[in-house]
């Protein structure tokens, strides 16, 4: 059973070490701190971070962020190849103070819905008590500055997602396009739907913390609380 | 066309230890390994990130290359589509904007180097027809016919490092285990084609392009590390010019970059690098020269202060 499930999005910038000398989207760090919060809250017995990757796969909860990949020099003791999604998540829970149980678990970009909604049911009964950080991102095609451009198909795509996820509807996280989500660098599709998977039947309450797409990717902030 | 020489296939480029440098042939030119090149930018778009538009007039373009000559540029790159996202720009419509220039600066200045800035292969032999000296492929080899191309004509060849980017796409999130390394194998084994594929060596010249493929912090570590590159014993050409780590390094717009490009021009030529592609010119000519006299490579232009 899962005591609740935390969104937050996983761009590089969101660790203070790679963005310099200027403070970068205080606000969405701000949320995120938040929300990591609110899913502690619930006193859970375990934390299962989860994030796309290449592959599907558990990983080291020991795990960190491999910062130096991103910024040479940087030094630091991040875990070589461990997934972005999942190094941040790992990062978030370490502001927070989190010393309790964790999992860090990769789910792969191109495993279908069904796989996704399967292994989610398994987080979800792996404990009585499971918080769920989803590590995840709308599409990176939102405008002409964006790092994938801009596709006018990407404010439709992402305005779905979030329809489905303030409604806590699994049915339409489900349902998600995944040729579309791909073609549009939505990277948090297979993330979502893990979620939906995990999701109970009765649709949780769901509240935003941050919606915005400061860089022309869409960042989500959102906690979802099962009823 | 000349015989693509030493024995060895993988081992070709990399035979060079660190060392005297080799003369990099471009045209008809011979420039020894202490000659520090300028090559100037002419875009012929009408939407670079610099400037947009500001050569897009074919005659204020001949006349930008006439000025860049006297300010010493030993090369022009001449360009037809821009780096980043946008519009298609179809072959004929690239071929269109840059070979008849092409062949108009030939004709103005029969001893420059023109190179052509340009990935797709159907250009390049255009370019290199109308007279250009020398492909300069930002993208890392994406068309694998380019080489075909510079053996043909005995053209020169830039090979680059773009991180696997298709070409006109930003980096998304990119990671490396070590950058430098990456950006050495990735031109080396460009080169080692370009040779097989019969490219002159003493033609041929690496670019680690910074920011392709790249975020800041990996565009300031190979620029740390340029006399990796440089030690490769190929000729290192660096295009930094009002780049935007140059940008984000000092929080600079576009306009504001000058100062913050020509720290990196000199940095980089201390470390090694022999070609600068530039949008300043004659502040570049000096940065290099003052470089080349610091070196003692080359001696002030005039000294009587103490000496009368």
């Amino acid at each position: 059973m899962i005591t609740g499930a935390a969104l937050a999005p996983s761009p590089p910038l969101l660790c203070g070490q790679l963005t310099g000398r200027t403070p970068v989207l205080p606000e969405l760090r701000a949320a995120c701190a938040e929300v990591i919060a609110r899913l502690l809250g619930e006193d859970p017995e375990v934390v299962v971070v989860v994030g796309p990757a290449a592959e599907t796969g558990a990983w080291d909860p020991a795990s960190g962020l491999n910062v130096a990949a991103f910024a040479p020099p940087v030094t630091g003791t991040g875990t070589r190849l461990l997934p972005l999604a999942l190094g941040l998540g790992a990062m978030l829970l370490d502001q927070a103070g989190y010393a309790g149980p964790r999992r860090l678990q990769a789910i792969g970009q191109d495993e279908p819905a069904s796989a996704c909604a399967e292994l989610g049911a398994d987080l979800a009964d792996s404990s009585a008590r499971t918080a769920l950080l989803v590590m995840g991102d709308g599409s990176a095609r939102r405008s002409l500055k964006a790092p994938g451009y801009l596709d006018p198909r990407a404010e439709g795509f992402d305005a779905g997602v979030e329809r489905a996820l303030r409604a806590g509807d699994a049915g339409a996280l489900l349902r998600l396009d995944q040729a579309l989500a791909r073609d549009l660098m939505a990277g948090g599709r297979p993330a979502w739907q893990v979620l939906a998977g995990a999701l109970p039947a009765a649709a949780p309450g769901t509240e935003v913390l941050y919606r915005d797409d400061p860089f022309g990717v869409a960042y989500l902030v959102a906690y979802l609380r099962p009823r | 066309m000349s015989d693509p020489g030493q024995s060895g296939g993988s081992g070709l480029a990399e035979r060079r230890e660190s060392g005297p440098q080799r003369v990099l042939r471009l045209g008809r030119h011979a420039f020894e390994p202490e000659r520090l090149l300028v090559m100037a930018i002419v875009n012929r778009t009408p939407d670079s990130f610099y400037q947009p538009g500001v050569t897009w007039d074919p005659a204020v373009a001949l006349e930008r290359v006439h000025v860049v000559v006297e300010e010493g540029a030993d090369i022009v790159d001449i360009g037809g589509v821009p780096a980043r996202p946008g519009d298609e720009v179809p072959v004929s419509e690239e071929i269109r904007r840059t070979v008849p220039f092409i062949a108009a600066v030939r004709e103005a200045h029969p001893e420059l180097v023109i190179s052509t800035d340009t990935w797709r292969h159907e250009v390049a032999r255009e370019a290199c027809a109308a007279g250009a000296d020398l492909i300069n492929d930002t993208w890392g080899g994406w068309d694998v016919r380019l080489t075909e191309v510079a053996a043909e004509f005995g053209a020169g060849l830039v090979c680059s490092h773009a991180g696997g980017l298709p070409p006109r796409t930003r980096p998304f999130r990119v990671a490396y285990d070590d950058v430098v390394d990456d950006v050495r194998s990735a031109t080396l084994a460009l080169a080692a084609r370009a040779v097989l594929a019969g490219v002159d060596p003493a033609r041929i010249v690496i670019d680690p392009a910074h920011d392709f493929g790249k975020n800041t912090w990996h565009s300031l570590e190979i620029t740390r590390r340029l006399a990796e590159l440089a030690d490769t014993g190929w000729p290192v050409l660096v295009s930094l010019s009002n780049k935007d780590f140059v940008g984000e390094t000092l929080d600079a717009p576009l306009d504001e970059r000058l100062a913050g490009t020509l720290a990196t021009t000199a940095v980089s030529a201390w470390l090694g690098a022999r070609v600068f592609r530039v949008h300043q010119v004659r502040e570049t000519r000096h940065v290099l020269s003052m470089v080349s006299a610091i070196r003692g490579d080359i001696p002030p232009a005039r000294a009587v202060r103490g000496l009368a």
